[in-house]
């Protein structure tokens, strides 16, 4: 990078770094500096000077020992360089800190020694920020004058000696290691001038970050499309908008048209319109243009053939110059970008990967990490492992990056990967920012033809079974909505025995449905444990404006992955089937011949119905309930529910018959007799209570399906969608198939419509109903940072006795009752919650087996973890 | 729950005395969170009638009860309402002057006069069937009937109801009327509420005295009551002693004889429908001797190891350095761990190491061992799960010989099963020779192994042998 320039008129300052002044004393560096200083062109504090840091160390400038007797000058000497020496000390510890911050720092001093501008350039890359020498070349002549008119002069030996030092030094200057050196003869004529961080540039009007291109030039002119950009009469491609268009690199090589690809991109930057990155690829053609002796490979000679038929077809020369535009424009790529709001950085795009202390600085070995990420390790093949920097990422901004494919857009820890392999068959993606949206376009075709293609090799390994190391000991998930979680292993393994032992496969488990609290208060009516009200108070102090109510089924909770067809299954859950219906602990619902059974009625409703066509998806994951109770639960219902109700009936008859017969006998027991009735009705409505639920069935007749989730098809779940959508959806899933069923809802937006349905609560729970769930309009809700309750359930004061107990609506019981606690079971629905979008995202986007399965396994683990379980 | 006592004929009218209640008063007390009441329904000479019925809290009733806290049925207890040790608990307060044959000065010629008795309780939840809870009472005189609650449902759910109401009819002293239920009211529930101390099984000595140690289902009484192996050798070793002591007859050795309930029957055990325990025992001595044939077994890792039976056997092979004792059931891990605890300081033997896991996850450290085990394992995996199972086996762990035992499904039809029946509830296949033949050979061929097939246990001309085994090495030329 070393590049040595003859003064001229116009000097750029580094935005941030170490400016060396090389000059003997008297030639003029601090003038130089107050000059610089007091134009605005440089701060104060960017300024630090030998000089100044004697006297604030030692309180002296300088210590003057000519003309003494040589005893004497021998300790002043002495003295000088202590003070010299500490004073440098504090100097440097200054210059440091300030270049681990980024900051331009000027240093003053004479610095005629290599030893001691090796420091700076040390210092400099160690914190990866360029340094500068800035020599002041002045005749001895000059300097002689000068020292004469000095306050304190230095003397004309000492003047002549540093000058003759500086003139030997210049010799090697140039091979030191400074990023650039400067030679000023006349530095009251040059102009000095302040440059912008060049890393840096504002979001503007908004940005689009488009994914690893390779010579895809069809597929991007489809995405510049769908993303609203249109060509003008020079052929530039803008947004009506204004938006900046940028590239995380390798927009070149393996693919089909990697010379108009470039092109696009060099012309797009040129005109001040598009940004784009250094990349792996970029630097070896970089390099290869610049004439040096690379070999082209990983596609690389697929440029290279381009170049040729481009030189065969419009001649040498043409070529030639073609060749140095794209190798100016590729070297001159920024090793990252930097896009800031107000001042702030808030998006990084980098090609491999950055780390945060890289971020807004250029280096050697910064330009290294951004173009091939962290490659400390090998495989054992010897392979290089790219390692997970992102796990590092803390300061905040999010980070933009391609370079390494999957299949899916990857968010991690604050990170999102865009590079989904175009060139191999996959798609090319853009990020929308501050939308937060993806965007992609599938690839016409694989135009790499590599047989051991990343994404091949993605697919190849995403179904391997989860590490278990990391996560039997316990292990935390980073979860779009609430962030990291952590889960202890005492309940992992119990989890994990649950998945060994009992559940559906783990690649088919993908959603574990999230606990659900109800309402954080108790009723204040003194007849009521639950009501609608509190749930409403919830929301609304919460900030929610609209909810939804829904009716909740008392049957068994299901989750339904539905597949077009049995091959569709195999690519994300490995094997061919119609799909997986499990309970809500990932237990297969149904017996192997009832669940064929099911999803052979479901498949063949959905297919006739054309849904998979229609919205053009190979799955349908359902959250739903099934009922009647007893379809799944009735060996629970005949030894626990029945039961109690049989021996409570049993034995109040028995004892009601006998009070009244000592009734009769003259005894004094009337209030037991009524207490005793009281207690015989309070057994039949529990006995009632739950054959509300129960029917029977024969075959598939008799057994409902209500989805109240759609959670996703193919690319896509549907969180982000109203819970109004999701009971449309189910009302449309019941026209298709008569084993699904819709589920009656109410939309609450005012005090009228609260009432409204407290008393179609009233109503339905009256006759004998569970109850109703509450939910504010959208799937994830905030108040302010913090995510809350997704759903909140009210239960009907009949259904609570098969709860809380046959009797627990007696006064005495009741308020006792009321001192429940909700704070766990909130957190865990919360956790859960984040959990499940978690899993089904990463699922949707066709993650790992292990990335999908840490959610789920996480999920299950929360489920051990004791909550009463009444709540 | 309640307890309605019935007197009539000659010295009826002693029953209220005998408790200690003034007929005409209400009873009406508070004992441990439970309300206890008795009222007289007719108390003349001829015919006295008390009736004892408890209310417990049923908000108190289920507190401080951790097992039960994950349950979400727990207030849907039946606790609440059937009569067990909690009733006699409840209970023992209000009837302990008649328990204990106590009564006032005057009427205690009567504690030792047998009434015309009639004791209705209930309601009973008991696994127990109706013949055996008759036998329990008639062989101590009593006429028995039982009574069933209300099963009728609009859904088809139970044939007959699960609660019982148990009347009985006979000549006994109220004392000794008492103590026997108070011994059988618990032994009927399928629950007790509180641990077996020291205590208990001095009362049901106590209770006992005079009629339990003749009673022929004393065993079955003496396990449902006291329910720990413990307690029951310490009652037998107190009924010893005095039966010593009286006919000065040299001790029994069969306390230690008492089955133990409840511990038997852990989730991995196998049903019964093979000899399991001869075969299971056949199994580990082949795969020792398998292993102990082998070059290299230094390292061994047992899948699936459940309580550790084999891993403890392989313990003892001469050549074997370290078992890693494979098993995601921490129940299961347990009761290895004591199995293994046991081995602990012997010479020449290695401690294996319980490890949490299972085939469906990767766990580095069990990669490149010598040895590694599917013991009985396979069968438990859907089929379809198997090749990724087998996959994660051969290519990641790659062991130098993998062992795989199971069932031969040809072998079923020697122990007279039907064609479609299966040796366990929890087999998800079984196959017959020719089946785990070729999927042995194609194993092998996939990832450069041998396989040798042999069998274990009783050869059967048509069938081969009730467990077939493959021995998997690792081809010498990879």
């Amino acid at each position: 990078m070393t590049d040595i320039k003859e003064a001229q008129r116009t000097i750029p300052f580094p935005h941030g770094g170490i400016v060396v002044l090389v000059g003997p004393s008297n030639s003029g560096k601090t003038t130089l500096l107050g000059r610089l200083a007091a134009e605005g062109v440089l701060l104060e504090t960017e300024i630090v000077s030998s000089d100044a840091y004697r006297i604030m160390v030692g309180d002296v400038e300088f210590l003057d020992w000519k003309g003494r007797p040589r005893e004497e000058a021998d300790i002043i000497y002495h003295d000088y360089q202590q003070l010299s020496n500490l004073a440098f000390e504090a100097m440097n510890t200054v210059v440091s800190m300030r270049s681990r911050l980024g900051r331009l720092t000027v240093v003053d001093a004479t610095h005629l020694q290599p030893e001691y501008r090796r420091k700076y350039i040390d210092l400099a890359a160690a914190c990866d920020v360029p340094c500068v020498a800035w020599v002041l070349d002045i005749p001895e002549q000059t300097l002689l004058a000068r020292d004469k008119d000095r306050e304190q002069p230095r003397g004309r030996a000492r003047v002549k000696s540093q000058y003759s030092q500086f003139k030997r030094s210049m010799r090697g200057l140039r091979e030191e290691g400074f990023d650039f050196v400067y030679m000023l003869k006349e530095p009251e004529a040059v102009q000095f001038v302040r440059r912008e961080n060049p890393l840096l540039a504002d979001i503007g009007a908004g940005i689009d970050v488009i994914g690893d291109i390779h010579g895809c030039y069809d597929e991007m002119l489809e995405l510049l499309g769908e993303l609203g950009y249109a060509a003008d009469e020079s052929g530039l491609y803008r947004h009506p908008e204004g938006r900046t268009l940028v590239s995380v690199g390798d927009v070149m090589s393996r693919g089909p048209k990697s010379l108009d690809t470039i092109s696009f991109w060099k012309r797009h930057c040129d005109a001040g319109i598009a940004r784009m990155t250094d990349s792996n690829h970029g630097w070896k053609i970089a390099r290869y243009l610049s004439g040096r002796n690379v070999t082209l490979s990983h596609g690389d000679e697929k440029f290279a053939e381009e170049l040729g038929r481009y030189a065969q077809k419009n001649g040498i020369d043409a070529a030639a110059a073609l060749k140095e535009e794209l190798r100016q424009f590729l070297l001159a790529a920024p090793s990252h970008l930097v896009m800031c709001r107000d001042g702030v950085r808030r998006l990084v795009v980098t090609h491999a990967g950055i780390r945060d202390e890289y971020i807004g600085r250029q280096s050697r070995r910064i330009q290294d990490f951004c173009r091939y990420g962290d490659t400390d390790g090998t495989d054992r093949t010897g392979a290089p492992v790219r390692r997970e920097w992102y796990t590092g990422h803390e300061s905040g901004e999010l980070i933009v990056w391609g370079h390494d494919p999957r299949p899916y857009p990857e968010v991690v820890n604050n990170t999102i990967n865009i590079d989904q392999g175009a060139v191999f068959g996959g798609s090319l993606t853009a990020y929308r920012y501050p939308e937060q949206q993806f965007v992609s376009v599938k690839a016409q075709r694989d135009y790499a033809l590599d047989p051991d293609s990343p994404l091949i090799r993605w697919e190849r390994g995403r179904l391997s079974p989860p590490n278990l190391s990391r996560l039997v000991n316990g292990y935390s998930v980073f979860t779009d909505a609430y962030g990291e979680l952590s889960v202890r292993g005492d309940y992992v393994k119990a989890a994990i025995d649950s998945v060994s032992h009992f559940t559906v496969p783990l690649e088919e488990l993908v959603y574990i449905p999230p606990t659900m609290s109800p309402t954080p208060a108790v009723s204040a009516d003194e007849a009521y444990l639950e009501h609608p009200q509190e749930a409403f108070d919830y929301f609304r102090s919460q900030g929610v404006t609209t909810m939804v109510a829904e009716k909740k089924h008392m049957g068994s909770r299901a989750v339904l992955l539905l597949f077009r067809d049995e091959q569709a299954a195999v690519s994300y859950v490995g094997r061919p089937t119609l799909g997986t219906i499990y309970t809500r602990t990932g237990r297969a619902f149904f017996d192997r011949e009832t669940e064929l059974q099911v999803l052979a009625r479901l498949n063949a409703d959905l297919v006739q119905a054309d849904y998979f066509n229609k919205y053009n998806t190979e799955l349908l994951l359902l959250d739903a309930e099934i009922i009647p109770w007893n379809l799944k639960a009735r060996e629970l219902i005949a030894t626990q529910y029945a039961h109690v109700a049989e021996a409570a009936e049993l034995d109040r008859e028995q004892l009601l018959h006998k009070l009244q017969q000592a009734e009769a006998a003259g005894r004094d027991v009337s209030g037991w007799v009524q207490e005793m009735e009281a207690k015989l009705h309070n057994a039949r409505v529990f006995r009632e209570a739950f054959q509300q639920y129960c029917w029977d069935v024969s075959g598939l007749d008799g057994v409902r399906i209500a989805p109240f989730h759609t959670l996703a098809h193919s690319g896509q779940s549907f969180f982000d969608h109203s819970h109004v959508w999701h009971m449309e959806h189910a009302g449309l899933l019941a026209g298709i198939s008569p084993l699904f069923m819709e589920t009656e809802y109410r939309v609450i937006s005012s005090q009228a419509d609260e009432a409204d349905v407290i008393r179609w609560w009233e109503d339905i729970t009256e006759d004998g109903h569970e109850g109703i769930v509450i939910k504010p309009d959208r799937f994830i809700s905030r108040n302010g940072k913090h995510m809350i309750q997704p759903a909140i359930k009210v239960r009907g004061r009949k259904y609570l006795h098969i709860i809380y107990g046959i009797d627990y609506l007696q006064p005495d019981n009741l308020k006792r009752l009321k001192q429940r606690k909700t704070g766990k079971k909130e957190r865990h629905a919360l956790m859960e919650c984040a959990l499940s979008v978690e899993s089904v995202n990463r699922f949707i986007r066709r993650e790992p087996l292990d990335r999908v399965h840490e959610c789920v396994l996480a999920a299950l683990a929360l489920e051990s973890d004791p909550v009463d379980p009444r709540l | 729950m309640h307890l309605i006592i019935r007197a009539s004929g000659a010295g009826a009218g002693m029953l209220s005395h005998l408790l200690a209640k003034n007929p005409n008063n209400l009873y009406d007390r508070t004992e441990k969170d439970a309300r206890v009441r008795i009222v007289f329904i007719s108390s003349s000479e001829e015919e006295t009638e008390a009736v004892i019925y408890v209310t417990p809290d049923p908000v108190e009733l289920v507190k401080g009860d951790s097992q039960a806290h994950n349950d979400i049925t727990q207030y849907i207890n039946d606790r609440e309402f059937v009569t067990s040790s909690l009733f006699c608990t409840y209970i023992r307060g209000a009837l302990g002057t008649a328990l204990n044959g106590k009564p006032k000065e005057a009427y205690v010629p009567w504690v030792k006069e047998p009434l015309q008795l009639e004791l209705s309780f209930g309601p009973v939840a008991s696994n127990l069937p109706d013949r055996t809870v008759e036998e329990l009472f008639t062989a101590l005189g009593y006429e028995v009937s039982i009574e069933r609650g209300d099963a009728e449902y609009s859904f088809d759910l139970k044939t007959r109801s699960s609660a019982r109401y148990i009347r009985l009819n006979g000549r006994q002293t109220l004392q000794t009327a008492l103590q026997q239920l108070f011994v059988l009211i618990p032994a009927l529930d399928d629950y007790k509420h509180y641990y077996i101390s020291d205590d208990e099984v001095d009362k049901i000595r106590r209770y006992g005295a005079g009629w339990l140690e003749q009673h022929p289902q004393r065993g079955l009484i003496l396990r449902r009551t006291l329910r720990f192996a413990g307690a029951i050798r310490q009652y037998e070793e107190a009924a010893a002693k005095e039966l010593r002591s009286a006919a000065e007859m040299p001790a029994s050795a069969s306390a230690a004889e008492v089955p133990v309930p409840g511990v038997s029957n852990g989730p991995a055990e196998e049903e019964l429908k093979e000899p399991r325990v001869r075969l299971n025992d056949l199994r580990y001595a082949a795969i020792a001797r398998t292993v102990e044939e082998l070059a290299a077994k230094a390292s061994i890792v047992d899948f699936g190891s459940g309580e550790g039976k084999l891993s403890a056997r392989l313990s003892t092979v001469p050549g074997v350095r370290e078992i890693k004792a494979v098993e995601p059931s921490a129940a299961s891990q347990l009761r290895a761990l004591d199995r293994f605890a046991k081995l602990e300081g012997r010479a020449g033997t290695v401690m294996p190491e319980p490890v949490t896991g299972s085939l469906f996850y990767f766990d580095e450290s069990l990669r490149g061992k010598d040895v590694m085990i599917l013991c009985e394992v396979i069968e438990h995996i859907e089929e379809y799960r198997l090749d990724r199972v087998m996959d994660n086996i051969l290519r990641e762990y790659s062991p130098k010989t993998l062992i795989v035992t199971t069932p031969n499904k040809d072998y079923n039809a020697v122990y007279g099963m039907e064609e479609e029946q299966i040796r366990h509830n929890d087999h998800r296949f079984e196959w017959g020779r020719e089946a785990f033949s070729a999927w042995c050979g194609r194993w092998a061929r996939n990832y450069g192994y041998t396989a040798e097939l042999t069998g274990i246990g009783e050869l059967s001309e048509a069938f081969g042998y009730p467990t077939q085994m493959a021995v998997f090495k690792k081809g010498e030329h990879l």
